[in-house]
């Protein structure tokens, strides 16, 4: 083979990785994103709902819809970190 | 300020004005240094405050070395002792506000977060525990959030005292203080499951009731694993958070114009890092304190239940 064909193969496959580790951070950040922005939506309505159902569970509700809320947030983080993982230390 | 003095109806126009001039002064402001600087700048190379986050060890004793996370979490656990023990000893019939607030953290440990999850013996007995994750954690949250001369790599200049430059760090934004912490949760609870209902009770009570044959050796295993996932997830939950709210406001707030160069960029962001600043501080720092001493009730509640 020629030399300028493998550093050219060895150029492209360094950008293949760059573009891979890109390819990773978006997916972790993106789609925990997404999946994290539709669960809490669905729980803030849920909780809606059920307050507007039963005003006098308030409380209660309130107290399981932070909870609800800051374990779908916490997947968000999940994707995130894994994506960071994946572009800066892998 | 001016809404509360005057009528409902001047108080709102007057809000909404000052609003307007508050959102003319922002665009205005891009616009005009926009024009005056460009919108193109120069890679900054000299100053980078992203050093922030960057652990640099102070006293060097091995892997005892004191660095930044160090000074963090002694002065959060000073914090939270001084702050509880000296309202702890003043306390009056008549509480003052600071008093009502902390009476307010106390009812929302006691019966929200240990009481709903234990039976009330138990709860007495981990109150302690739970109660104290709660503050800590809150605590180390919240003075994460005030700026402290931390960076050593760059100093500033004032009056001819070269000191540190100001910068955000919270112990909880280290990795290694969540796992610690989390480790202690994992530790304490198996320890309770196991001295309620011995080792192979406590291995047995995994599987949940009704389950037999192939099925519960499979789901005994999900259920070990799980286990050691909640390590994982209780770390990751406060580690990131914190760490991904002290990003965004360093970003927001200035370092993306620093870094970039580019003036304009710095004005446009500005308001959105004073946003995040306020949620930050008003609803994660808490919120994450708090979905961790619950979780922790839960498992301590659910390593002794007879059946889950």
């Amino acid at each position: 083979m020629h030399i300028a064909l493998i550093t050219l193969l060895a150029a492209a496959t360094e950008e293949t990785a760059k573009a891979g580790k890109s390819i990773g951070l978006g997916v972790g950040g993106g789609l925990g994103a997404v999946g994290a922005g539709v669960g809490i939506g669905i729980i803030f309505g849920k909780a809606i709902e059920a307050i507007t159902r039963q005003p006098e569970m308030r409380d209660e509700i309130t107290q399981l819809q932070w909870l609800g809320f800051a374990l779908t947030e916490a997947c968000f983080f999940y994707g995130l970190v894994a994506g960071l993982l994946a572009a800066f230390i892998v | 300020m001016n809404a509360t003095e005057g009528g409902t109806t001047k108080g709102k126009s007057s809000a909404k004005r000052t609003l307007l001039i508050l959102a003319g002064v922002w665009i205005g402001g891009i616009v005009v240094l926009g024009a005056i600087y460009g919108l193109h700048g120069t890679r900054n190379k000299v100053y980078e405050p992203q050093n922030e986050f960057k652990l640099e060890s102070w006293v060097h004793l091995g892997i005892f070395s004191i660095n930044k996370a160090v000074l963090y979490l002694v002065l959060a656990a000073i914090a939270t002792c001084v702050s509880m023990i000296y309202i702890a000893r003043r306390m009056q019939a008549r509480p003052n506000k600071v008093q009502a607030a902390v009476e307010l953290l106390y009812e929302l440990m006691r019966n929200q977060i240990t009481g709903s999850a234990m039976s009330e013996e138990m709860a007495a007995k981990w109150f302690p525990f739970v109660g104290a994750l709660f503050l800590f954690i809150m605590f180390s949250n919240l003075i994460g959030y005030i700026p402290l001369p931390t960076n050593t790599e760059h100093k500033i200049d004032i009056a001819g005292l070269h000191i540190p430059s100001f910068s955000l760090y919270a112990a909880t934004a280290n990795l290694s203080i969540p796992l610690v912490l989390a480790l202690v949760v994992f530790f304490s609870y198996t320890y309770e499951g196991v001295r309620a209902k011995g080792p192979i009770g406590y291995l047995k009570g995994l599987i949940p009731g009704g389950v037999h044959g192939g099925m519960a050796v499979a789901i005994f295993f999900l259920e070990v694993l799980s286990n050691f996932m909640r390590i994982l997830s209780l770390t990751i939950r406060l580690f990131a958070n914190i760490l991904a709210g002290h990003l965004i406001i360093l970003f927001m707030a200035g370092a993306l114009a620093v870094i970039l160069g580019i003036t304009a960029l710095g004005w446009f962001t500005l308001p959105f890092g004073v946003l995040l600043f306020a949620f930050e501080v008003g609803l994660v720092a808490a919120l994450q304190a708090f979905i961790f001493a619950t979780l922790t009730a839960i498992y301590l509640g659910g390593a002794v239940a007879e059946d889950h």
